[in-house]
């Protein structure tokens, strides 16, 4: 499959590309940045990155601590008068810094990233479907693919944490198969490779971008879902920018479910009592896909009553960490702060529909000191919808 | 593995030592980035459980061998690809019988495979 060629840029392409050079030093990214608020050893915000960029010191660019800690969550970009994309331009410069050997310092002990490498083997042959039981249908004929995504690795690796992990991919397909589709789940599916990408290793993103491609091309299938917003917006909006177009339609599982209440193809039992929730908007799903209503439509027709946190929507504080990367005291500063707002609306519960986002928040929850504070049950979108499902 | 030199005893040259400092620094991540460079297997030697200096070295070891296993279940390759055993000190000749079962094990599915074997474990005292 021919892909894209990958021309390396300079700084001041990515300058220009990003539209850096018109930051107009007003500093209303500072004001939102978590981690300039939180970084308490050097003052350091995108404001004055950007200018350490246009004033052409790709060393001092490199070196400043928000280069590799940026959490892409573009709460930035969403303020910048001048529409600067900070994120993008992060993401340009960190491929001009591995090819200096410059890398981030990732804080699971570079597992995920190594796993994410060896599936870049053409002829690996991975056993990854052993989770799915009888009650979960699936055809290799089907038009829908649904891409799982790590589910299964993070499942291992995280276990401790008693993340939901597989059980978020049971409860899709339970979804899906009771509004009678019978999705495809692809044995041999790679990392989608958004951590990759926005770390800075490009050649790795296109090879697994690549191998997927192949993939879903020769299933024939029309659509994709996904569970991750992550995956969901590197298939959509990465994959033919870096790789290849392809012409399939790619959904997050909210957006599907909100299309099948429409459609009246699944029903919600009556709830006993209406548990009041509230959402954590993950970074993907919304800034970057815009999708902020599905999935607060498909949690009220669950059944449950959503509470606003202070700060929601294009104003969602991030999780706190992003591509498994440099996390430390300034990301569980972060994580603290988010479930303190989710405990201060008075909801029993915090939903997200990202497996990171849970993962992250039950990592700062194993702080013991602060259980009263941040004790939240946290939970996924898909998991309450496929329980609150008619029978 | 100094003893197995000073002893003059040989063990398959197709094995790659890398040293830790106790086999409770072994991390997933190490061991996948054995199979991602080409390693056929890891084989991670620690001291016997009772004697850590550190109390839980290969306790630690034993939890990141669970979960790596799975992992690397997942990822398609067999169980038998990792070991974790336990050696004493100066123990040259029960050394190099450890590496050449491991190695035997490995190469058993595989006897024309040129690809290298590396042995992962922590010096013992």
């Amino acid at each position: 499959m021919p892909g894209k060629k990958n021309t390396m840029k300079t700084m001041d392409d990515i300058v220009k590309q990003n539209q850096v050079m018109l930051c107009l030093t007003c500093g209303k990214c500072s004001a939102v940045c978590p981690i300039t608020r939180w970084e308490k050893r050097i003052y350091t915000s995108p404001r004055l990155l950007v200018e350490k960029a246009v004033e052409g010191n790709q060393t001092a660019v490199f070196n400043d601590l928000l280069f590799w800690s940026c959490l892409s969550c573009r709460q930035c970009t969403e303020l910048c008068p001048s529409q600067v994309d900070f994120c993008g331009f992060i993401k340009g410069m960190r491929s001009l810094a591995r090819a200096e050997d410059l890398v981030g310092e990732c804080s699971h002990g570079n597992a995920i990233h190594t796993w994410s490498k060896i599936m870049t083997q053409p002829d690996l042959r991975q056993n990854r479907l052993d989770w799915l039981g009888d009650d979960q249908k699936v055809s290799e004929q089907s038009d829908t693919i649904y891409f799982i995504g790590c589910l299964p690795y993070y499942d291992v690796l995280f276990q401790d944490t008693d993340v939901e992990g597989l059980n978020i991919a049971r409860s899709a397909i339970t979804i899906m198969n009771r509004a009678g589709i019978v999705p495809h789940v692809m044995k041999n599916e790679r990392c989608c490779g958004h951590d990759q990408l926005w770390e800075g290793d490009v050649d790795t993103f296109r090879e697994l971008a690549r191998l997927n491609l192949e993939s879903f091309i020769s299933t024939g299938a029309k659509r994709i879902v996904t569970t991750c917003p992550e995956c969901a917006f590197t298939l959509k909006y990465d994959y033919p920018r870096y790789a290849e177009e392809f012409d399939m339609e790619i959904l997050h599982i909210s957006q599907l479910i909100a299309e099948l209440i429409d459609q009246d193809r699944i029903g919600f039992k009556e709830p006993e009592k209406h548990y009041a929730v509230t959402y954590q908007d993950p970074c993907r799903l919304g800034r970057y896909m815009g999708l902020y209503d599905e999935p607060r439509r498909v949690l009220k027709k669950s059944g449950y009553d959503l509470l606003e946190m202070e700060k929601n929507k294009t104003a969602a504080l991030c999780c706190g960490t992003s591509c498994w990367t440099s996390c430390g005291q300034v990301n569980k500063h972060i994580q603290t702060e988010r479930l303190m707002q989710a405990g201060n609306t008075g909801a029993g519960m915090l939903v997200t529909a990202c497996i990171k986002c849970q993962i992250h928040f039950r990592c700062a929850q194993k702080d013991r000191s602060l259980k009263d504070d941040i004790g939240i049950n946290i939970r996924d979108l898909t998991t309450l919808v496929a329980e609150s499902l008619e029978r | 593995m100094e003893t197995a030199g000073v002893e003059g005893i040989s063990y398959d040259s197709r094995v790659i030592p890398i040293r830790l400092t106790c086999m409770g620094r072994i991390s997933i991540g190490i061991i996948l980035k054995a199979f991602e460079q080409g390693a056929m297997g890891v084989l991670m030697l620690g001291c016997p459980k009772d004697e850590c200096q550190y109390d839980t070295g290969m306790h630690r070891a034993e939890e990141v061998m669970g979960k790596t296993k799975k992992i690397l279940g997942l990822l398609g390759y067999s169980e038998d690809r990792i070991g974790l055993d336990c050696l004493e000190a100066g123990k040259g000749k029960a050394f190099a019988d450890r590496v050449g079962e491991f190695m035997t094990r490995l190469t058993a599915g595989h006897p024309a495979s040129r690809e290298t074997t590396k042995a992962t474990f922590a010096r013992s005292g």
